[in-house]
């Protein structure tokens, strides 16, 4: 499959109206989030910044169609998700969202190899084992094919997460914190890696941090405090 | 790829993943021993049938006063059963002056079909396997025949008109267990040369038995349809009933079997959920992650289905196979001569066992996989987040149902099903709130105590509801496995009292009034001990309360053997041993006219305390009335009577008397004399029968022994997946001690002093349970003594201290050795 032009999706990819999260604690309830708005158009790169606590990782979870949003509208590649319910999301995630995390996220049972197959599997590329193959090279990680998390270094293991990301070709990209958990050389690296592979590929990208300079990689950057653009 | 090749796929890769291994090992042990009871139930059942027909000397055989000319019409023609034809009556035999009185059984040349005919060339031989039909002109004649006849082997004899030479002296033959009271002594001759004696006149009384041999389907499809052809004379008798003698301990065997298989079969349920339990714990990132991917409900529901049933057939074929290699050694080792006989192993128990296995994996981890696939896709960035709740109601239900339909199954019965589920629930209940008490009462300890011990007993305290678990998981197991033991030990103890080594091995029937000093005289010269002797006289029973029995009796009862034949009734003013008062009161020595009932003779004939009972004795009539009702152990191997009257009421009429003995296997020298100097006494030889009930003693403790195998390896089983689900909390503990600067010896004895503290409590605990729970069982489930177990107060402790302790140190040790870095590594 030939990497899709952006072109031919809805413009944007993402859009969110009014968006709010609202959750129950002890002291009553605590808004998250609040009256966000945000269009974020197909191929565009989009940090999402903010201290901790900011509300970051609840948009992006609400972005991605992963939680309902107590309030306000999302369209997720054309689909209005509150229209959806959790497994109708889940179908519209499937080969056309790709995920990165701060803890990686790997299956330690499953080989470098085998976690990159996952999701091809799941997608049910045909070609899904040279695709995972071809994916591993491109992260650089060739050689490691047979090893498991385990014996990986946290720098390879996120590679290993963006080459799992990337390898169905999906229209968008959400990366949660990908450099949280890596010192900073590695750290580099991983974000090098991270813009190469979205330019080539043409992806939207839309990424959680609080590093500036993985921020300032990006088009654009939306800026949260307590749960509020700022 | 699909969502079930995928779910194939990840199970193969996580194969040496601890908790797929014990819920593999729980289910293997379960289905095992599911597996293993049938195999063996099944052929332990055919080995006492075998005996039986051994016994009776045939698989079936029915008795009737006339030839039986029509057959039903699965009878024997078309069918592979084999048959046998013979004769049975009384005649004279004579030789010169002396004459006595036989009963001569002419036999066909299959005769008999089961068990073996042995002839000697002298009486009290042990002699060698032969066909009971002698050769043309001659007869087998029972040992005591000779003295009174003056006759030895060789000598001629006359029955009616004809001659025949005495060729052997029958030393064994079937049917030593039918009627043994006031036989004549036995003679075989061949059934074509009965005309040839013309004893047998029109009218004659003659009895014909018909004998079967074949498959067990065969033969019961050949009693269905003759029965309802049967008139009231005429008895069809099953190779079962030829060891009637021995029900009650078949019948002890086969609940203690099955409930000790389905003891084992809960005992994995648990370990299953355990397991389950921790796995679905393990994957809810694994499931966010693949929601996240874009799985849905239906598709996670598919994956680990799948991975739950290929488990589950994996587990239950591996059961099933190690079942099946069980019960082969142990038929090789116990039941030799069985092993080569009995047809290979049934499907019908490999479907039972794979079906309980699945249903026991159902039950035990649906609830957790429900919990699993409703894991919410953002977990994948919060990893806090629990799954989405199951009604409590939704997972009971599956469970319960899972389980109840397990017990059910395997009791039979809705009041045993009753009884075991109270009891479990109350158990779990009891069980919990003494889990509490312990812990709370382990605070102090842990206050007197110091360094890592304190540390390790902290631990305890402070999960307090994960250690109540725990407790309550090891001392579930603890306690099932102890209680099964004990009623093991005590069920042997109850069967080799019953045949104690000097049992009783030859009765003396017929022993007239003034012999009776003489006998006695006659047994202690030779040292020989004998039971009490007890008179005999033989009577019909024909009225209640003034009413002829029949007319007192529904249709379906009139037809008891107890009308259709003459009882031995005595009188004794001492409650004989094995007998047991269950109504009334013993009459004792008050010379009335009262009678005590053996209790299944009572609920035949629905006779009570109270109800006079008329009998026909020669030509006289006599009235009693019962005052009590009696158990009685039949496989007690002594005289037992159905009815005993009080002193006096028949002490005019003519009696003789019967007495058991016991004769050691090197002094049966003496009975050829003992026959010499009392030639009316008959000898009826038992030592055969006793060695052949032992052997199926023996075979039935062999398979006990093995089940307790395997309630040990379920045990076990509960204990690990305990320890495991614990493992990930503790590992996250050990980390953190360790980077704090706790030394390896330091976290080592901390995990020591929690484990032995837990097993130790857990084995207290499990030894109040099971002394209570035998008390309760014992009596009413197997009808043992009541007796208290103190040793088990210090053995129970002790190996629940050992195991616990040793257990838990082999599933955890490594966290005391992997350096903190790589131990956080593992735990993200």
């Amino acid at each position: 499959m030939t990497p899709p032009d952006s072109a031919q999706f809805p413009d944007p990819a993402v859009l969110a109206r009014a968006l709010s999260q609202r959750v129950p604690t002890a002291d009553g309830e605590l808004d998250i989030l609040s009256e966000v708005e945000l269009a974020v158009k197909a191929g565009e790169t989009l940090a999402i910044t903010g201290a901790s606590g900011s509300g970051k990782s609840t948009l992006l979870g609400l972005l991605a169609g992963l939680d309902h949003p107590s309030a306000g509208e999302i369209v997720l590649l054309g689909q209005r998700l509150d229209e959806l319910d959790e497994d109708a999301r889940a179908r519209l995630r499937a080969g056309r969202i790709g995920f990165v995390f701060q803890s990686f996220q790997l299956l330690p049972a499953l080989t470098a190899l085998e976690n990159i197959l996952l999701p091809l599997e799941l997608a049910g590329r045909p070609d899904a084992r040279e695709r995972a193959a071809h994916w591993l090279a491109r992260v650089g990680l060739a050689a490691r094919a047979a090893h498991t998390p385990r014996q990986l270094s946290g720098g390879e293991q996120q590679r290993i997460a963006i080459a799992r990301a990337f390898a169905t070709d999906p229209e968008i990209v959400f990366a949660d914190e990908p450099t949280g958990n890596l010192d900073a050389e590695t750290g580099a690296r991983i974000i090098e890696l991270l813009f190469e592979l979205n330019a080539s590929a043409h992806t939207t990208l839309i990424l959680v941090t609080h590093d500036d300079a993985l921020a300032g990689r990006c088009q654009r950057r939306l800026h949260l405090i307590a749960g509020r653009v700022a | 790829m699909n969502f079930a090749r995928l779910g194939l796929w990840l199970l193969r890769r996580e194969r040496r993943s601890g908790e797929w291994r014990v819920l593999l090992l729980a289910l293997i042990v379960g289905v095992g021993s599911v597996a293993t009871t049938g195999f063996l139930g099944d052929r332990i059942k055919r080995a006492m049938n075998e005996q039986g027909a051994s016994f009776l000397g045939a698989d079936l055989l029915v008795t009737s006063p006339r030839p039986i000319e029509t057959w039903p019409a699965a009878s024997t023609k078309n069918s592979t059963l084999r048959t046998s034809r013979a004769l049975e009556f009384a005649s004279m035999v004579s030789r010169g002056d002396a004459f006595q009185l036989a009963t001569l059984r002419a036999v066909d040349a299959a005769y008999p079909l089961r068990g073996s005919v042995r002839i000697a060339d002298r009486p009290f031989a042990a002699g060698t396997p032969r066909p009971a039909q002698p050769p043309p002109g001659a007869v087998y004649v029972a040992p005591d025949l000779l003295p009174l006849l003056s006759a030895k082997v060789g000598d001629r004899v006359q029955i009616g008109e004809a001659h025949f030479s005495i060729a052997g002296v029958v030393a064994e033959e079937p049917g030593q267990l039918g009627s043994v009271f006031g036989l004549a002594p036995r003679v075989f001759l061949r059934a074509d040369e009965v005309a040839r004696t013309r004893v047998l006149q029109p009218g004659s009384r003659v009895t014909y038995l018909y004998q079967f041999a074949g498959t067990p389907d065969r033969l019961a499809a050949f009693s269905a349809a003759l029965k309802p052809a049967l008139d009231s004379t005429q008895r069809l008798i099953g190779s079962r009933e030829g060891v009637e003698t021995l029900h009650g301990a078949f019948a002890n065997a086969d609940r203690y079997i099955q409930l000790t298989a389905l003891v084992s079969l809960l005992l994995s349920v648990a370990a299953i959920a355990i397991a389950s339990h921790r796995h679905a714990l393990r994957h809810y990132d694994q499931a966010a992650l693949l929601r996240c991917f874009g799985a849905t409900t239906a598709q996670l529901r598919a994956l680990y289905a799948v991975q739950l049933l290929t488990l589950g057939l994996l587990g239950s074929l591996l059961g099933v196979a190690i079942g099946a290699l069980m019960q082969q050694a142990l038929a090789l080792l116990v039941l030799p001569g069985a092993a080569t006989r009995l047809p290979a192993l049934g499907l019908a128990p490999v479907g039972v066992a794979i079906v309980s296995g699945l249903l026991a994996l159902a039950g035990a981890s649906l609830p957790a996989l429900m919990r699993l696939i409703r894991v919410p896709p953002l977990r994948v960035l919060r990893r806090d987040l629990p799954p989405l709740p199951v009604a409590a109601w939704v997972s009971a239900a599956i469970s319960g149902s899972a389980l109840l339909f397990l017990i059910a199954w395997y009791a039979g019965d809705a009041r045993l099903v009753g009884i075991f589920v109270g009891a479990l629930a109350g158990l779990v209940g009891v069980l919990a709130l003494l889990a509490r008490l312990a812990l709370a009462a382990g605070r102090s300890v842990q206050k007197m105590s110091h360094g890592p011990v304190r540390f390790g007993l902290a631990q305890l305290l402070r999960h307090r509801f994960d250690s109540t678990l725990q407790l309550g998981a090891f001392t579930l197991a603890l306690f099932l496995v102890a209680l099964l033991a004990l009623v093991r030990s005590d069920l042997i103890a109850g069967w080799r009292q019953q045949l104690p080594p000097q049992a009783p091995n030859y009765f003396l029937v017929n022993i007239a009034p003034q012999q009776q000093a003489a006998v006695a005289g006659y047994l202690a010269q030779h040292r020989l001990k004998s039971s009490t002797l007890y008179p005999m006289v033989r009577g019909r029973l024909v009225s209640k309360n003034g009413a002829p029995i029949a007319a007192t009796l529904p249709p379906e009862a009139r037809d008891s053997n107890t009308l259709r034949r003459e009882l031995n009734l005595t009188w004794t003013a001492t409650l004989p041993a094995n007998n047991a008062i269950l109504a009334g009161h013993w009459h004792g020595n008050h010379r009335a006219a009262e009678i005590s009932v053996e209790s299944g003779m009572a609920e035949r004939l629905h006779l009570a305390v109270g109800d006079r009972l008329g009998f026909q004795i020669g030509d006289q009539t006599l009235a009693a009335r019962i005052t009590s009702l009696r158990s009685v152990k039949w496989d007690s191997m002594q005289p037992n009577f159905f009815v005993i009257f009080a002193p006096g009421q028949l002490d005019a009429l003519p009696t003789s008397s019967i007495a058991s003995v016991y004769v050691p296997p090197g002094a049966t020298g003496v009975l050829p004399g003992f026959v010499k100097a009392f030639p009316g006494i008959t000898i009826l030889a038992l030592d055969k029968l006793i060695a052949n009930i032992q052997a199926v003693f023996d075979q039935i403790i062999g398979a006990i022994q093995l089940l307790l195998g395997f309630l040990l390896a379920a045990g076990m089983a509960v204990v690990i997946a305990t320890l495991l689900a614990s493992l990930d909390a503790r590992q996250q503990e050990a980390v953190l001690l360790r980077t704090l600067g706790a030394q390896r010896a330091y976290l080592a004895k901390s995990l020591w002093s929690e484990f032995l503290a837990l097993g130790l409590l857990a084995g207290l605990l499990a030894s109040a349970c099971a002394e209570i729970a035998m008390a309760l069982i014992a009596e009413r489930l197997f009808d043992l003594p009541l007796r208290l177990h103190p040793w088990l107060w210090l053995a129970l402790p002790l190996a629940g201290a050992l195991l616990v302790g040793m257990s838990g140190w082999l599933t955890a040790r490594h966290i005391t050795r992997v350096p903190p870095m790589e131990s956080i590594r593992a735990l993200n």
